[in-house]
């Protein structure tokens, strides 16, 4: 199906909890594996990528993690100051502008100032050349806040577009609402799991990421698959303590077949990721869900 | 006595809070029904647009009004409840209009509602859910008289965001900084000038740089249209906060049992702590319970290949129970002297009252 091969930005996002910071290391991972020079963005949170992987923490700066893999925590205080420098060119002039307490209030004031400088943060380092003309990353993947915080996030873009009348802001704005709806260079990938609300939220999200963002859906990951085990003779064979246990299996099994068929509604590609039982959830882990995201990434399919 | 119960005895306000698909909208909703079942009239104002917990209720859906629990939701699940439960869904956009059109002078009003600043504050801006979410529990408290109002909360990103929102909007609606550049402004009753002058400075130019001269323009207009409210934000702000810390409040802290969501529990214990406010119970919902030993004996009597597909399930569910205990433990030890409650993982979704009130079994002990 090969759904991941191409676009140069992947956004994992979904309900809480189901796995996207995991999906998000897998697919970079499996990304930089394919020798696609990869970049790994959490978005203003605890830093989790780097030690899922086994490797020290890298903050605010981007930091290399593995041969053609970096990563990077984007806060919202270094993105301003990026972004500012990148506009004003002196750190003289940066400190006595945004050290400035009115300039500090007029920052909070604008809509979303925050959302904006950290996408606008992702987006630049999309954009970004080496000397010899190929892209400083190839791909950069975006572990992004969950649905509601995802919406409003990646939306800030028109949001800027809506409040804020033309200038320089609203300029940048334009260009990186324009990068997020070509589906040429992006796709989110939607994480779920094999549960009612889950589903729920995933197909919610894509309606809504679909409308509003104007977001292509690229892939849909079914995180924590079970399969089926026990068939109608096995539980037949069974002592009725261990019935009961055959009986939750096979219903988990099923709410797994339901929600794929669920997800599979939806206009992407789906990956089932089987649930991982590893005592450590680390580097070993995720190099096991790296290779069932395989089908997704490789170029051609097999 | 069990914590939770103490709790829903002697409070009159329960705030549940933690991170997104944790289940604290069941918990939130199971809280208030307990207490109505035991005679204590009860509010449950969620956050979540969930409208399964509506159908569990017995309602089509939640809405921005409170609504009576129907008497046929009770009879179905076999219970008889002593007072009455109401639950309502916090609309976030149109609580913040109630709010203008109720507290704003009448020439102000569509002013303030079509300006572009208000509408991003009211529905886009980070924190105005959870700064609307205390606004209404501040109206609910002080305007009706439920003998128990368990407020859900947004699933905050960050856990900061929750106790830091009354003082957020309010220094984006009452800044010392905004004051000082509208004052002559806000006397002549226009934008006068010394946003001009302010227009002209270096620090302006710079700002214009970013943002293109008009934001600043329209900044300013909203300012002045909202600036006779801000007295009224701060003192409920205030009271809010009194409220958060009175002693009839307390908070329910609901996690579950993935190292990530304990990680954000331990951080929201942590300042819930720092801020004063009374930590009732910490609920890990949802957890793997260990494999009986008669299962592993059984298991090892069986044929293979069933033997063998049984004892990989059975280690699969050893696995996720021991990683569920070792959080818990983990949990324990960073959150020294709050009650810790766990509720096992259930084979089904909480679909009706009945299985409300089944969670609330283990909630209650």
């Amino acid at each position: 199906m090969s759904a991941l091969a191409h676009q140069r930005l992947l956004i994992v996002t979904g309900k809480g909890g189901v796995g996207k910071t995991t999906i998000s290391a897998a697919l970079a991972l499996g990304s930089a594996r394919r020798g696609l020079r990869t970049l790994v963005c959490e978005v203003n949170t605890k830093e989790r990528i780097t030690t899922l992987l086994g490797r020290p923490e890298v903050g605010a700066e981007i930091g290399s993690l593995d041969e053609n893999l970096w990563s990077v925590d984007v806060r919202p205080q270094e993105a301003l100051r990026e972004y500012a420098l990148m506009i004003l060119k002196y750190e003289s002039i940066y400190n006595a502008v945004f050290g400035n307490r009115l300039v500090g209030y007029f920052l909070r004031f604008i809509p979303s100032i925050q959302e904006i400088v950290m996408l606008g943060k992702i987006l630049f380092h999309l954009r970004e050349k080496r000397p010899d003309g190929q892209w400083r990353f190839d791909r950069i993947v975006i572990d992004a806040p969950a649905t509601g915080h995802a919406i409003t996030f990646l939306s800030v873009p028109q949001v800027v577009l809506d409040t804020v009348p033309p200038g320089p802001l609203a300029t940048d704005a334009t260009w990186m609402r324009d990068l997020l709806v070509d589906p040429k260079t992006t796709g989110s990938v939607l994480v779920s799991l094999p549960e009612e609300l889950p589903v729920n939220e995933t197909l919610e999200l894509h309606a809504a990421l679909s409308a509003k963002v104007k977001l292509t859906t690229a892939a849909v990951v079914l995180n924590g698959f079970i399969p089926e085990r026990f068939t109608a003779a096995d539980r037949a064979g069974l002592p009725p303590e261990l019935a009961e246990v055959a009986r939750v299996h096979e219903l988990r099994a099923q709410l797994s077949t339901e929600a794929e068929r669920r997800l599979r509604t939806l206009p992407a590609p789906l990956a089932r990721v089987p649930r991982v039982y590893q005592p450590q959830f680390g580097r070993a882990a995720i190099e096991t869900v790296a290779a069932t995201l395989a089908p997704l990434l490789d170029r051609s399919a097999p | 006595m069990n914590p939770i119960a103490k709790a829903l005895a002697e409070k009159d306000v329960l705030v549940c809070v933690g991170s997104g698909g944790v289940g604290k909208t069941t918990v939130a909703a199971t809280l208030a029904l307990r207490a109505a079942v035991e005679g204590k009239g009860s509010l449950v104002c969620t956050i979540d647009p969930a409208k399964r917990l509506a159908n569990a209720l017995g309602l089509e859906a939640l809405g921005n009004a409170e609504t009576a629990i129907p008497a046929a939701a009770f009879e179905g699940a076999g219970l008889k409840p002593k007072s009455t439960m109401r639950a309502m869904m916090l609309d976030m956009k149109r609580t913040w209009d109630e709010l203008i059109e109720r507290r704003a002078p009448p020439d102000k009003r569509d002013k303030i509602l079509s300006n572009r600043f208000y509408q991003a504050m009211s529905s886009a801006l980070a924190g105005s859910q959870e700064y609307i979410a205390m606004e209404k529990l501040w109206e609910l408290r002080t305007q009706r008289d439920y003998p128990l109002i368990v407020l859900d909360t947004p699933p905050t990103a960050h856990a900061l965001d929750f106790l830091d929102a009354p003082n957020r909007i309010l220094d984006f609606l009452d800044n010392d900084a905004a004051k000082w550049l509208l004052t002559p402004a806000l006397a002549a009753g226009k934008v006068g000038l010394k946003l001009f002058s302010f227009g002209s400075s270096y620090v302006a130019k710079t700002i214009s740089r970013f943002t293109g001269t008009e934001t600043l323009q329209e900044l300013a207009s909203f300012m002045l249209a909202i600036s006779g409210l801000n007295e009224g934000f701060r003192e409920r702000a205030h009271q809010t906060r009194a409220l958060l810390a009175a002693k009839t409040t307390a908070f329910v802290l609901v996690t579950g049992p993935m190292p990530d969501r304990m990680d954000e529990a331990v951080y929201f214990h942590t300042l819930l702590r720092q801020n004063h406010l009374e930590v009732a119970a910490l609920v890990v919902n949802r957890v793997h319970q260990p494999v009986p030993d008669a299962q592993w004996s059984a298991a090892a009597r069986l044929p293979d290949p069933l033997r063998h597909k049984m004892e990989q399930t059975l280690e699969e569910s050893e696995h996720l129970a021991a990683a569920d205990a070792r959080g818990i433990e983990r949990l324990k030890e960073l959150c020294p002297g709050t009650p810790l409650i766990t509720v096992p993982r259930f084979e089904r979704d909480v679909h009706d009252l009945k299985a409300l009130w089944e969670t609330s079994q283990f909630l209650f002990g």
